[in-house]
Order: structure tokens, then sequence, then C-alpha cells
């Protein structure tokens, strides 16, 4: 039984964690393309060699991140969101678009 | 006169199991809890130090989470602990089980006296608790306890984090699966013997509490009263 580290929680069986995607900044939905949208939502880069990645203890609902090591099937690190994310990132609305 | 749990409209989801246990129940905290499993009080208060399931889900109990959860407890006269999975007994015998930086669980004591949640509960309104959110544990959550010696043995069988005291001391919370149900348990030895409770989702009580009788059986566990849960020194 493969091992992960929950920042949270400690050490628990794989089997109580979801992988989450790719960590990738998120563009302004708001204002980028369609294209950059799609980009974001469904493609990965897939990286041979050491990746940053969302996973979540679903025990508990929790979300961190791991680094890992694709190549060796390796958890190099897992941390607390919190390292990444130190502000609240919001988007502004633009403007409605106006009648005719 | 003899108390049911269908004379409340609030119930254990276990109600049914309990009754097939042969369980008498009493009053409690506006709800039927099973006293007793059985006539013999003796052999089911060894039973709790061998290895007893009782049901505690009509105690008082609630919850909290947000950003503002562990200033606004302690600001209604809570103490918690600063790490995350402790529980920080208070004055009047409730429990407070810091499960995340933002989020607490409160449990009350085993004679059903509800102080400090009830307290709580009454303070928090959503315009007063800014950034701190209620939780409704005891309509989400089923409550159970696993008493006695061979207690141990039983996780073992069903869970995959390691409980012994070492790893996990009295007041240590355990968020993991337990026969495949994601679960808090929570460890409240008595000097005698282990004991720990156990809370999940409601909806699959009935599942998880057929599936411990199943696990139990083989070191000799059966269903206890709250009677025989409160002789435990």
């Amino acid at each position: 039984m493969k091992q992960m580290n929950c920042p949270l929680n400690g050490v628990r069986n794989i089997q109580e964690f979801a992988h989450g995607g790719e960590v990738v900044d998120q563009p302004d939905p708001n204002r980028c393309s369609d294209a950059e949208w799609a980009e974001f939502v469904f493609m990965e880069a897939n990286t041979a060699g050491v990746v940053r990645e969302w996973w979540c203890h679903v025990a508990t609902a929790y979300w961190f991140i791991a680094e890992r090591d694709t190549l060796k099937d390796e958890i190099i690190r897992t941390y607390d969101a919190g390292e990444l994310f130190k502000e609240r990132v919001d988007f502004t609305r633009p403007e409605a678009p106006k009648e005719t | 006169m003899t108390i049911l749990p269908q004379d409340f409209a609030r119930r254990s989801f276990l109600y049914r199991e309990l009754e097939s246990a042969g369980a008498t129940f009493d009053e409690v905290n506006g709800a039927a809890i099973a006293m007793a499993c059985g006539d013999d009080a003796a052999a089911e208060a060894a039973q709790a130090r061998s290895l007893g399931l009782s049901d505690l889900s009509v105690l008082p109990r609630t919850g909290y989470k947000g950003w503002n959860m562990a200033t606004w407890l302690q600001g209604q006269g809570a103490e918690m602990a600063e790490q995350n999975n402790n529980v920080s007994p208070q004055a009047d015998g409730t429990r407070i089980a810091r499960l995340a930086p933002g989020e607490a669980l409160l449990l009350g004591d085993d004679q059903g006296s509800a102080g400090l949640i009830e307290k709580m509960d009454g303070a928090w309104s959503m315009e007063t608790a800014d950034g701190c959110f209620q939780v409704p544990r005891a309509e989400t959550n089923f409550w159970l306890a696993l008493s006695g010696a061979e207690t141990p043995a039983l996780f073992a069988k069903i869970c995959a984090v390691d409980l012994r005291p070492a790893a996990a001391p009295p007041h240590t919370v355990v968020q993991t699966n337990v026969a495949r149900l994601n679960a808090i348990i929570i460890r409240r030895d008595t000097a005698e013997v282990p004991v720990f409770d156990l809370l999940s989702d409601i909806a699959s009580a009935v599942y998880l509490w057929r599936a411990l009788l199943d696990a139990m059986d083989e070191f000799g566990g059966k269903p206890i009263g709250l009677t025989a849960l409160r002789t435990l020194k």
C-alpha cells in the first residue's frame, strides 16, 4: 500500500486521497479567451519529472499540495496550500454590456 | 412506564438495531437512549471492559467552522488546543475536538447535559459570529462508543491508522477511514480500559453498526447500554 503524508492528519493510506490535478495559475475567467480557459480546465502538462499537484484527504475534505517525482514514483513533499497562496485572489467583474 | 424510541420525534438512526438487540431505553436530552441490552447488569459491565459497542447518537453535540472559529469559541468561554486533532476537556465535561485550524467538534458528556453546547448554539447567529459557522453535528453524524481491552484488536481490523497509546494517546483525534467510511475517532480512555468515540455520516449508521458487530464477533464484542459505559472508572 502506498502512503502519503497529509499535512493536517499525518500519514494515511493512499486510498484516502483523491488527486486534483496540477497546480496552475487560474486565468481571469472574465477576461481570458475561450482557448485559455479550455487550456486551464482540460489540459495537463503531464511532466515526466517533478510535478506540483493538488491532492485532497477525502476523510476531512482537506486540500493540500504535493510535489511528486513521476519518473521515480516518489512523493517528495506535501504541504498546506497556504504556503503557496498567501492572499485571497479576487477577480473583478467586467462591466455589463450596455443595452442598445 | 416503558420508554420507547418511538415516543420521541428525534431518534437515533440505530433504534431498530438496538431494539432487536434487546435494549431498554430511558429519556436523555429529549430522546430515548439505550441504557441496557439485556437484564444482567454485571455481565454488561464486564462486557464494557472486554469489548462493548454503545450508541450515543442522541447525546448533545455540535460543531463550528470558519476562519474565525477559534476566536469566536474562545470569546464564548471555550478553551481550545492550538494543535489540530486534539481534544480540550472543558470544566463542565464538554469536550472540544479541534479538527482543523478552522473547525471544531463539541461533544457533551455521558450524562446528556448540554451546558456549553446549548450556550454556544444559543449565542451563535449568522449576524454576530462573523467568520464562524454552525455545523449541525447532531443531525449529520451518528455517535458510537467502543470500549474495552479488545478495542485495539478490533480497530486493527477495520482501520489502517496506528491507534496504540504511544501513537494516539488519550484526547487524540484521528480522522480517517473506518470500514470504508470516513469517520472521526476520538480516544478517551478511562483508567481501566481504552474507550473510543466514533462519529460518521448518519445515513450510514446501520451499515457501520452491523459491520462493527460483525468485526467484533471474533473478540466476543456485543452491544451495551449507557449504564454499563458509565460504570467504567
